[in-house]
C-alpha cells in the first residue's frame, strides 16, 4: 500500500469506474483491453480497479462493454 | 520463466507506427517472421487507442505537395532538419490514405473528406500558405490495424514490454521482453528491430499532480529512447521541448488542431488572440508563455463565435475521437463549448520530448535507419522526421517494417549466443531486485519526485544553473533511489523500469539544453542566458551517444539543404528585466559577524545539541 496507488486486490472506497453487478456477465473483455492494466477481476468475477491510480480515463472499459455494465461518470478526482 | 525464441523482424510497440511496421513487413515478405511486442493491448495502446481525428501534417495533391512539408518542416525546425527524410514522407502520404482506406474498409469520402472535385480535402492548419492537415473520421482506426496486424500472421505479445535491444558490435541481435502479468521473461533472437514505442510522456508533472494525467499516452515513458540510447544509437534534438496548449487539468489535448481549422483560436483573459496563428510550433507557444507572464491569464480556446453546426461537428469530433473523456469533463464542470471561456487551456504544464510533435528523438535517415544496423525507428520516438504526427508514424512506420524484412531477408549473421542462458538468469536476477527486497520506496514517490524535479528545473525559460541542478537530480534519483525501490507485484516491477527510462531523458534533455549555447525554436529552447539564435548552430543537431558510462554529447551538422526555404519563424525573445522601484534600506545589525556574541555565545555553550528542558513525561 502506498501513498498513491492502492494496488488492492478487491474493490477500493473511491473508484470512478462503476461497474453494474445486474448487467456484468463476468466477460473479462475491459480487463483484456484496459489499456494501462489498470482493471482485475475481483474474487466474484466483477471488474474492478486494482491500479486504480494508473487510469488515463480513456474510456475504453465502457466503450467495449457489450452489455453496457461499466460507466465512467466522473474523472479521477484529481482531474475533475 | 523465461522463452527464447527465434524470428526475424521484432516490433516494439504495437502504437500506430508499430501496427503499420508489421503490416507492411509482411506485404513485403510473405516468409519473414513477425513478431509484435506491447506492454499494453495492440487494439487499445498507444496515443491513438481511441483513434483520431486528422493526420495533421500530410501532402495530397493538388492541394499540397511534398516540398510544402519540407517547407513546413524546414521553418518551425528552423533549419535543423534533414529535408530528405520530410520529402521521402511527403511523398509517401497518399498511398498511407489508400492503406488506411483498405485496412479500415472504408469507402472513398467516408474516412477522409473529399471536394467537389473527387479530390481528398486539406485544411490550413500550418504556418505555410499551403493546406496540410486531412480530417479523419477515426475512431476505429487502432483497432482496425490491429485486426489487420493478426491477419497478416504475425506473432503478437501483448502485455510484454521490451527492455532491451541487444546489440553485437553495432548490430542488432535480440530484444528482451517480460510480460507485466505473467512475469513470464523472452528473449527474441532476431535480425532486425523496428522500434516504435511513442514519445515521453511522463516527464515534468502537471499541475494536477495526477501521475498518468498527462498528455501523450502515459504507458510511453520514454523507453525506447532509453533502449536505443543503450543500444548505441545517436539522438538529436533532445533540447527541442515539447510544451503544449492543453486543457487545463485534464491534461488532452487543446482542441486546437481540431478547432482551429474550424475558427477557433487561443485567447487570453481580454479575449485577444495569443497568437497569430493556431499551429503548435516554438513561436506559437511563445505567444501562450507570453500571456501568461505578463498576467494576462487564464488563457482559453475562444470557440463562442463559431456557428452552432459548427459548435456540433466540435464537439461530435472531441467527443467521439482520441480523448473521448472531454465530455464527462466539460459537462461535470458545466462548462459549453458556445462559452468564450469554457476551455481553459494550460501551457507548458507538462515538459517532455516527442520527434512527431516536435523533433525530439532517435536519429534516423529517410529509410527510418537508426545508426544501429538492423535498428529501425519510426513514430515519435522518431527524431529524423520532425513534426509529422500520425501521419508520420503510419508512413515511416510502414517504410520501417518494409525495409526491417528486407534486411532481415538480405542479413546473414553470425551472431554468437553462447552463454545466453546464463545472461538471461543474470538479467532476470537483476530486474526482479526491486521485488525481492522487503521494504523499500514505493514506485510511485521515486516517480513523482523524478517528474517535479523535471518540470521544476527544465521549464522554459532555461538557464544553465537550474539545468545542472536536473542533471543533479536526474544522478541522484538514479544512484541513490532507483537501488531502493520496493516494487509489489510485476505491474510496479514495469515502473521501476519505467522511472529509469524517465530519469535517462530527462538527463538527455538537460545536457542538451545545456550543450546547445544558442536560444531556438521560441519557447521550446529558450535560453535566458542567451535569449537569441546563434549562427555558429543553425543547421546543427546537438547528437547524444552512449560513451561507456557516460552520455557523449556533439555538435553535428545537418545534411545539405536542397530546398531553400525560409528557416526562421517570426518572433522575438524578450528581455526578461522586471524594475521593482526602490526597495526598503534598512542598516546593518552588525558589519563584522564576530560582533554575533550572544548567539555564539549560546552556540559555545550548548554546541549543535537542542536543550531538553519542558519534555513530556519530565513534569512533577
Amino acid at each position: 500500500m502506498t501513498l498513491f496507488n492502492i494496488n488492492t486486490i478487491e474493490k477500493a472506497n473511491y473508484e470512478w469506474i462503476e461497474v453494474d453487478a445486474s448487467r456484468c456477465n463476468k466477460c473479462g473483455i475491459c480487463v483484456e483491453y484496459c489499456p494501462m492494466d489498470v482493471l482485475a477481476m475481483d474474487s466474484k468475477g466483477y471488474p474492478f480497479m486494482k491500479y486504480r491510480d494508473d487510469c488515463w480515463y480513456c474510456d475504453v472499459c465502457t466503450f467495449f462493454c457489450p452489455r453496457v455494465a461499466i460507466s465512467m461518470n466522473d474523472l479521477p478526482y484529481l482531474i475533475s | 520463466m523465461y522463452h527464447i525464441i527465434e524470428t526475424d523482424v521484432v516490433v516494439v510497440g504495437a502504437g500506430a507506427a508499430g501496427t503499420m511496421a508489421a503490416i507492411k513487413a509482411r506485404q513485403a515478405d510473405a516468409n519473414v517472421k513477425i513478431v509484435v511486442l506491447d506492454k499494453s493491448h495492440m487494439d487499445t495502446s498507444g496515443g491513438a487507442g481511441r483513434g483520431m481525428d486528422a493526420l495533421n501534417t500530410m501532402s495530397v495533391p493538388p492541394y499540397s505537395y511534398p516540398e510544402d512539408v519540407v517547407e513546413h518542416t524546414t521553418k518551425v525546425t528552423e533549419g535543423v532538419l534533414d529535408q530528405n527524410v520530410s520529402y521521402e514522407f511527403g511523398k509517401r502520404c497518399p498511398q498511407l490514405i489508400e492503406d488506411l482506406e483498405k485496412i479500415m474498409d472504408r469507402e472513398k469520402g467516408s474516412l477522409f473528406p473529399v471536394d467537389e472535385d473527387g479530390n481528398y480535402q486539406l485544411f490550413y492548419l500550418h504556418p505555410i500558405q499551403k493546406p496540410l492537415l486531412l480530417p479523419m473520421d477515426g475512431e476505429e482506426m487502432k483497432r482496425a490495424l490491429a485486426k489487420a496486424v493478426r491477419d497478416s500472421d504475425a506473432t503478437v505479445y501483448n502485455r510484454t514490454a521490451a527492455l532491451q535491444v541487444i546489440t553485437e558490435d553495432n548490430v542488432v541481435k535480440g530484444v528482451f521482453a517480460f510480460n507485466i502479468r505473467t512475469g513470464d521473461y523472452y528473449y527474441f533472437k532476431t535480425k532486425s528491430v523496428c522500434l516504435t514505442t511513442g514519445c515521453a510522456a511522463r516527464m515534468g508533472l502537471a499541475s494536477s499532480g495526477y501521475l498518468v494525467g498527462c498528455y501523450e499516452f502515459p504507458g510511453n515513458a520514454g523507453d525506447g529512447y532509453y533502449m536505443a540510447y543503450q543500444a548505441g544509437a545517436e539522438l538529436v534534438n533532445m533540447e527541442c521541448f515539447q510544451a503544449n496548449s492543453l486543457i487545463k487539468d485534464h491534461q488532452g489535448p487543446g482542441c486546437g488542431y481540431v478547432a482551429a481549422p474550424r475558427g477557433a483560436y487561443g485567447t487570453d483573459k481580454s479575449g485577444n488572440p495569443t497568437w497569430s496563428h493556431g499551429y503548435s510550433s516554438g513561436d506559437s507557444k511563445m505567444g501562450s508563455w507570453k500571456a501568461f507572464a505578463e498576467g494576462r491569464g487564464p488563457t482559453h480556446l475562444k470557440m463562442s463565435h463559431l456557428p452552432e453546426e459548427e459548435s456540433q461537428v466540435i464537439e461530435k469530433i472531441l467527443w467521439g475521437n482520441e480523448r473521448t473523456s472531454r465530455k464527462i469533463f466539460h459537462q461535470n464542470r458545466g462548462q459549453d463549448y458556445r462559452d468564450g471561456k469554457a476551455v481553459e487551456l494550460a501551457f507548458a504544464e507538462e515538459i517532455g520530448v516527442c520527434g512527431g510533435h516536435s523533433s525530439s528523438g532517435v536519429l534516423a535517415d529517410e529509410n527510418g535507419a537508426s545508426s544501429v544496423k538492423g535498428l529501425y525507428v519510426a513514430g515519435d520516438v522518431d527524431g529524423g522526421l520532425p513534426h509529422s504526427y500520425l501521419g508520420g508514424a503510419l508512413v515511416m512506420g510502414g517504410l520501417i517494417g518494409e525495409k526491417a524484412a528486407e534486411y532481415s531477408s538480405e542479413f546473414n549473421t553470425s551472431v554468437d549466443y553462447k552463454g545466453l542462458k546464463k545472461w538471461i538468469k543474470n538479467e532476470i536476477e537483476t530486474f526482479e531486485e526491486p521485488l525481492k527486497r522487503d521494504n523499500g520506496l514505493p514506485t510511485d514517490l521515486v516517480e513523482y519526485k523524478a517528474r517535479t524535479r523535471i518540470q521544476h528545473y527544465m521549464k522554459p525559460p532555461k538557464n544553465p544553473e537550474f539545468l545542472e541542478i536536473a542533471v543533479w537530480w536526474m544522478e541522484r534519483i538514479r544512484k541513490e533511489d532507483l537501488p531502493r525501490i520496493k516494487a509489489v507485484d510485476y505491474h510496479d516491477l514495469l515502473k521501476t523500469y519505467e522511472i529509469k527510462c524517465i530519469l535517462a531523458v530527462g538527463e538527455m534533455m538537460a545536457r542538451s539544453s545545456l550543450y546547445r549555447t544558442e536560444s531556438r525554436w521560441g519557447y521550446q529552447h529558450w535560453r535566458v542566458d542567451i535569449p537569441e539564435s546563434k549562427s555558429e548552430w543553425d543547421g546543427q543537431w546537438v547528437v547524444i551517444k552512449k560513451q561507456g558510462d557516460s552520455m557523449k554529447l556533439s555538435k553535428r551538422k545537418v545534411p545539405d539543404l536542397k530546398w531553400d526555404f525560409p528557416a526562421k519563424m517570426e518572433y522575438e525573445y524578450p528581455e526578461l528585466s522586471f524594475d521593482v522601484g526602490i526597495p526598503f534600506k534598512k542598516e546593518a545589525n552588525w558589519i563584522n559577524p564576530k560582533q554575533d556574541k550572544w548567539m555564539a555565545g549560546t552556540l559555545e555553550k550548548q554546541g549543535m545539541a537542542t536543550p531538553r528542558k519542558f519534555m513530556p513525561g519530565k513534569e512533577k
